[in-house]
């Protein structure tokens, strides 16, 4: 299974919630056997929409697709007592263990560090949680929304006086799902130095302060306190102007000879011909006024014009678009961003977002869909795991799987 | 032998760093905090890029060593060759032509050595009619979306006031590298990553861009709607003003029924709570606008951090959202976990970076050193890395190849 991939031989059991889901699938999609353990209920996020076709059923959730792509699953009740044996046992014989649940769950599972350590000292355990498993915010709950709040990403998104504009997507669990890859990847080449598992702790509020830019740099630095800028970046070299037929983002770290040559051929430079404007500082610092001109200058432009002459200049311009217009993306299409799927139980396939990164020598792969639920408990346990069927069939009994 | 690296994940990896700007230090930075030494490649233009010990820069370059490479010289070049030659990994995050006008692709650099991994973080990627596109984060932003659906109250396209999309690409370089790295280590063979930036940020709009591919639905700007579990009440909410802030604001989610009743518990049982329109999460949702509006009624009153921990005693998620000052300086689980790292300036100050946001049991990071000056890390990287003599770094100097 998996030849070829990066990551091929290495298994990984995903117990996360969809707090976590994606970075068991950022290691699946680079050739890890990981296996989805979910209840026999199902994974609570396949009740998470959409659905396909906009059909609520546990094996139609997109929310559910999108993160698992590429996993197993396995069906298995870790909560009643031999489930969690079974679980031990398949442990053994896996590199990682990913969890999202509360700090302290899998201990009165009797699945906690020190039981899994000692059943597979090789183990390593990825504990993701919203604040961490020490200090005093560690049984507080939090939603994506409240991660981005206190992770900082939240306050300088928007306009000074109106409230915070919040991230697209769930970026504070993304945060935290590649900085537990991240992480994990590290306790692996650990691994091959000392021989042992270990256990990471990851935080994802503090994953989400990772994944600001300029806050605490501009507080420790200056003991400034980034505001709202409205459409301006911080940087003050960035904001959003409308164009005739929609928005642009402005950039002024191109040429500036260039930049200035063109709209003055326009005749709509005003003040900004002036030398004055040449040093980027000087931009920076009179950032407002700048963009107001260049807002003047670009309204009888349509975004697509505007772009293709600024880029044929080298001028860093885009225009704002809507996530849809990325299926025509002539740069994604021709890379191949958008992988087909084939679901052969609904006769069809479908064009999943796909590869962060092309690699040369071992590609992301799809290796799989998204699994049905349990749909792979029989082969794990039997196949992998030399279980004999009669024993499954009394743990089905039980509904333990 | 460093018995503060030694045991580091990351020991004994050398990266060849010539990323600039934030992306592609962001994804050095990752890998510098877990041991691996990663040497920056850098032209020496003074106050380029501003301060460096402090800011942004100092964050971003911590745990890193820096020479002052030329490479607008043939020997520049050659010296920038020879280091590499001893690397393990080469980053850029330069369009795809710089690192080929330079004869430093990949083919070149895997004919120099064969086991050399190269990750190359442009903005479009190395391939594709768009390939030559220059993008800095908030341009990708727009481009991929992030920008339109960011919309406030008001409609306005507000985006993010930064450039996640350089964070992104920067924790997804690091990733690579780390992937890359495994796979040499069981095979011997190195590699070419062609990471576009655009591509990574994408790869981050989650499930929504997915509902575009299967039901060929449009996006909406989310605003405040839950983009996960249902939830409402859902969004932030105006706090009064405290001793650091007039603009606090708390983040309130009520995902189930049990937190809803915790929280209508928690604002004192007010009559409107029991109207029939918001007994359901359906009906919540439904009248989320009037619920907003009277939960913003009762926070105004309030302290942001007292009611968060009122709410979260009472089983309600909620958080402040913090403000730079918030969050470097009072969040209190950031500080009880260590997160703000402290790193000693040679001239006897000090400042405060980020941290590393996972901690490790048996091989704990942490950060190590302050960013270095430009060409600071000339004598380690020239001297006992290359072997050049005193001399031989003098003539490099004469010759333009490398500042002083």
């Amino acid at each position: 299974m998996n030849q070829g991939g990066a990551l091929s031989g290495l298994r990984v059991l995903d117990l996360s919630d969809h707090r976590g889901a994606l970075c068991g699938r950022l290691l699946a999609d680079m050739g890890a056997d990981v296996i989805k353990v979910e209840s026999p209920l199902g994974d609570p996020s396949r009740r998470i929409g959409p659905f396909l076709d906009d059909l609520p059923h546990r094996d139609r959730s997109l929310f559910f697709w999108f993160y698992n792509l590429n996993k197993r699953s396995l069906a298995l009740d870790v909560s009643r007592p031999r489930g969690g044996a079974l679980l031990l046992e398949l442990a053994k014989s896996s590199d990682v263990l990913i969890d999202s649940s509360k700090p302290g769950t899998i201990d009165k599972l009797g699945l906690g560090w020190e039981v899994l350590h000692e059943a597979n000292p090789a183990l390593i355990l990825c504990s993701l949680s919203p604040f961490g498993q020490t200090g005093p915010y560690r049984d507080f709950d939090a939603d994506d929304t409240v991660l981005a709040a206190l992770g900082g990403m939240l306050y300088v998104n928007g306009f000074a006086g109106k409230p915070p504009v919040r991230p697209l997507g769930l970026q504070s669990y993304h945060s935290g799902a590649y900085y537990g890859a991240i992480a994990i990847m590290s306790a692996l080449f650990a691994r091959d130095r000392a021989g042992v598992g270990q256990w990471i702790d990851l935080s994802l509020q503090a994953a989400t302060a990772s994944a600001v830019e300029h806050v605490s740099s501009s507080y420790f630095a200056d003991r400034m306190i980034e505001p709202r800028r409205g459409t301006l970046h911080w940087s003050r070299y960035f904001r959003v102007g409308r164009a005739r037929d929609g928005h642009i983002m402005h950039c002024t770290l191109g040429d500036w000879t260039t930049l200035i040559e063109w709209v003055s051929g326009d005749g709509k430079a005003q003040d900004l011909a002036g030398s004055e404007w040449k040093d980027f500082t000087y931009r920076r610092d009179h950032a407002e006024h700048l963009f107001d001109v260049l807002d003047e200058w670009i309204k009888d432009y349509d975004c697509d014009d505007l772009l293709a002459r600024a880029q044929a200049l080298r001028l860093p311009y885009a225009t704002v678009r809507a996530p849809e217009s990325l299926m025509e993306d002539e740069q994604l299409a021709a890379r191949g961003f958008f992988a087909e799927v084939e679901h052969p139980e609904l006769g069809r396939s479908i064009r999943y977002p796909g590869a962060p990164y092309l690699f040369g020598g071992t590609p992301w792969r799809i290796y799989r869909r998204p699994p049905l639920l349990g749909e792979h408990t029989g082969e794990i346990l039997h196949d992998d795991l030399g279980k004999p069927l009669d024993e499954l069939a009394a743990l089905a009994a039980e509904g333990i799987i | 032998m460093d018995p503060q690296t030694d045991s580091l994940p990351l020991k004994g990896i050398r990266v060849v760093d010539f990323t600039w700007v934030v992306a592609g230090p962001v994804a050095t930075r990752i890998l510098a905090d877990q041991g691996a030494e990663v040497i920056k490649i850098e032209r020496k233009v003074p106050g380029f890029m501003g301060a460096r010990r402090t800011g942004l820069q100092g964050n971003l370059n911590r745990d890193k060593l820096s020479v002052a490479i030329n490479m607008s010289e043939p020997t520049g070049i050659e010296l920038a060759r020879r280091l590499v030659a001893k690397g393990d990994i080469v980053i850029d995050n330069f369009s795809a032509r710089v690192m080929r006008q330079w004869g430093m692709d990949y083919p070149s650099l895997r004919a120099l050595k064969p086991d050399i991994i190269c990750i190359s973080m442009s903005g479009l990627g190395h391939t594709g009619p768009r390939k030559d596109y220059v993008s800095y984060g908030p341009t990708l932003q727009a481009l991929s979306g992030y920008t339109m659906m960011m919309t406030d109250v008001d409609g306005i396209p507000a985006g993010y006031g930064y450039s996640y999309a350089d964070m992104a690409g920067g924790y997804t370089g690091a990733l690579a590298a780390l992937i890359a790295m495994w796979h040499r280590r069981r095979t011997g063979e190195g590699q070419f990553v062609d990471l576009s930036q655009f591509e990574a940020v994408c790869s981050v709009l989650g499930p929504g861009l997915l509902d575009v591919c299967a039901n060929g639905r449009a996006y909406q700007p989310p605003k405040y709607r839950s983009q996960e579990a249902p939830a409402a009440p859902h969004g932030v909410f105006r706090c009064k003003a405290d001793a650091g802030s007039a603009d606090r604001w708390i983040a309130i989610s009520a995902r189930s029924q049990l937190q809803w009743r915790k929280l209508t518990v928690a604002m004192g049982s007010p009559g409107w709570a029991s109207d029939p329109k918001y007994q359901t999460l359906y009906l919540r949702m439904k009248n989320a606008a009037e619920l907003d509006a009277r939960l913003s009624e009762w926070t105004a009153g309030l302290e942001a951090e007292e009611l968060m921990f009122s709410l979260q005693e009472a089983g309600v998620p909620a958080g402040v959202v913090s403000d730079g000052e918030y969050l470097c300086a009072r969040d209190q689980q950031l500080k009880s976990r260590g997160y703000w790292s402290t790193v000693k300036i040679p001239d006897g100050a000090q400042t405060q970076v980020d941290g590393i946001p996972f901690k490790m049991s048996a091989t704990p990071a942490s950060v190590r050193t302050c960013a270095p000056e430009i060409g600071e890390s000339a004598d380690y990287v020239l001297g006992e890395i290359l072997g050049l003599s005193a001399a031989e770094q003098e003539a490099l100097i004469s010759c333009g190849a490398i500042w002083p």
